[in-house]
């Protein structure tokens, strides 16, 4: 579904990702490892297209989509669950979801997705009115996957989503992931601290490390290899 | 008599108060989305009051019809301005990252400034002329400053340079009418009569001119929460890096952002000039550059609604002292007005430092 070969990119001068090659299947939770700085948030926004590519390609669906601006990849249903969340939060939950629902094509489902939303986040339902800003920590984190949701998406990519929240909810985090893949059916690209949490819930792993990938597998390749676990994932 | 000349002044001081208002919208429009603090904003009212006076001089068209007029001529200066000069300094580049330049910028900013006081000089001392065409050749020269120096794209562009470009085009704005109109001051006499109210008399031109401000200001208000493109510009304004995930075109929402910034600016300056229709001329917006950034900070810079509360309550204070001041005895009332005002702004930014309208937090 994802292809992504020999990708650089960066910052000004500085070059943050060194050619890392990776494939998302579709149907499947692939899951991005690494230490802090490794480049993981940069490839997925390198993938979206917020910055911009130096080298190689991106195809989505069998097409290339290297250039493509952001908005443009909105529509083919490349979406993502940011990091540090970026909700609107003078905005009220509803408004929030509805921005989710931008793009023309996405539109059309509106009322389907609002849906599922709700009924996969109940409380969300409860909360429609509220700004999104009083919510606790772990609902602005349903705001802001119900928000992907919204835009009908086909590769989600979640970027440090279980991040600052309470043991409790990361665990309700990881079931919203997994309920994603088994009900819906939809592919997910997933970065993680969490590595053991998150090796649970792949199918397929990459570690990646200064700007590079450095091993990948599936979970049970990863969980066997002492080194990788010691040298990159510190568990 | 005193409460009939303050109620008279606070009733002017509430419909000029409108007018203020809706002159901040565009600036709090640009601040919350480019955090960009259009220090040329006064050149822009300017425009709009020459509009207004050409319009209704050589036309004969009444100013109140000239206001989509205006809109348009801002919004196309506001579009020819941003991809011109402020694009390269604020253009959002992805995941909130900064970019590197900023020494060349400052660099190319430096320069731009020793340019622009040279051509400030030159104008008053050569034939008007020649500073035009030295004017045109800095104008040449700043597009290469900008393209070269700013053309690495950042993410919220060195203040001090969006400070420096955005003064000088006010600069820029300011020279062009001054060659084209002089630098006399005019006025136009547009006459449909008057309302008496007992203790105050109110011409029907500054009661359109508040009329006419507040349908903006809701239309404006109507137009960022309950359509699309309005919830849009909205979310970059909350969070741009949310609004990109949602596939809102940021890139183009800034543009769009201070092209209907300057479009709202250019346009109070024509309802200004139904307030005060003299002393029209190329230098007259330095004053309202000054009082946009008082009510703006009144009413929460970021929030152009905030603004046009912020416009209202420093219209009063404004009138409203002025009775005040001139029961003193042996006061200068005029001059005090302003002080009054901006001592009003101090207390104010003591007790509620983030304006009057912006919760806490």
């Amino acid at each position: 579904m994802l292809k992504v070969e020999n990708l650089q990119s960066g910052y000004g001068p500085m070059q943050v990702l060194w050619g890392p090659d990776i494939q998302v299947k579709p149907g499947t939770v692939t899951s991005l490892l690494g230490p802090n700085g490794a480049g993981k948030s940069t490839l997925l926004w390198t993938i979206l297209g917020a910055v911009r590519p130096w080298e190689g390609k991106i195809f989505f669906e069998g097409e290339d989509v290297t250039f493509e601006p952001t908005h443009k990849k909105a529509d083919r249903g490349l979406v993502m669950v940011p990091e540090g969340k970026h909700l609107f939060k003078e905005m009220t939950v509803y408004e929030n979801l509805l921005m989710g629902a931008y793009r023309k094509g996405a539109q059309e489902e509106r009322e389907a997705n609002l849906e599922l939303v709700y009924s996969l986040f109940p409380i969300l339902s409860e909360r429609r009115t509220q700004r999104a800003g009083f919510l606790s920590g772990g609902q602005q984190q349903m705001v802001t996957i119900g928000r992907a949701l919204m835009a009908r998406p086909r590769l989600l990519m979640m970027d440090e989503p279980s991040q600052g929240l309470a043991p409790k909810i990361v665990m309700e985090i990881f079931e919203t992931v997994e309920k994603l893949k088994e009900e819906i059916g939809l592919t997910i690209l997933l970065v993680e601290q969490n590595a053991s949490a998150s090796l649970e819930a792949a199918d397929y792993v990459y570690v990646m490390h200064e700007g590079v990938i450095m091993a990948e597998g599936t979970p049970e390749e990863i969980e066997a290899s002492h080194e990788i676990k010691e040298a990159y994932l510190g568990i | 008599m005193f409460f009939e000349q303050l109620s008279g002044n606070l009733v002017q001081g509430l419909i000029l108060g409108s007018v203020y208002g809706m002159a901040t919208m565009g600036l709090s429009l640009i601040f919350g989305v480019l955090q960009v603090v259009n220090v040329g904003h006064g050149a822009f009212i300017m425009v709009g009051a020459f509009t207004a006076l050409i319009l209704f001089q050589s036309l004969g068209v009444p100013p109140i019809l000239a206001i989509p007029v205006a809109l348009l001529i801002g919004m196309c200066l506001g579009m020819i301005f941003y991809y011109g000069a402020v694009k390269p300094l604020v253009s959002p580049s992805g995941a909130g990252i900064r970019k590197v330049g900023r020494r060349q910028l400052g660099k190319a900013a430096g320069v731009f400034v020793a340019v622009m006081i040279a051509m400030r000089i030159l104008s008053g001392v050569l034939d008007l002329n020649i500073a035009f065409s030295i004017f045109i050749a800095i104008i040449l020269m700043y597009a290469f400053l900008v393209y070269v120096y700013g053309g690495r794209r950042q993410e919220k562009g060195p203040e001090l340079a969006t400070l420096l470009v955005t003064f000088s085009l006010g600069v820029i704005l300011e020279e062009v009418v001054k060659q084209i109109f002089t630098s006399e001051a005019r006025g136009y006499n547009w006459d449909l009569g008057k309302l008496d109210l007992g203790f105050t008399v109110l011409p029907f031109t500054k009661i359109l001119a508040s009329g006419g401000s507040l349908t903006v200001a809701v239309l404006l208000y109507l137009w960022f929460n309950k359509t699309r493109a309005g919830m849009a510009m909205r979310s970059v304004v909350e969070d741009s890096v949310g609004a990109r995930v949602c596939g809102v075109n940021v890139d183009w929402q800034y543009a769009l952002s201070f092209s209907l910034g300057i479009g709202l600016t250019v346009t109070s300056g024509v309802l200004l000039t139904m307030f005060i229709p003299v002393g029209i001329n190329p230098y007259m917006g330095g004053g309202y550059t000054l009082k946009a950034f008082v009510i703006a900070v009144l009413g929460g810079l970021a929030s152009p609604y905030g603004a046009f509360f912020g416009g209202v309550v420093f219209g009063l204070l404004e009138n409203g002292s002025y009775t005040l001041l001139a029961a003193l005895p042996g006061g200068e009332p005029f001059a005090l007005t302003r002080f009054f005002s901006f001592v009003m702004l101090l207390v104010i930014l003591l007790i509620r430092p983030t304006g009057l309208l912006r919760r806490k937090g």
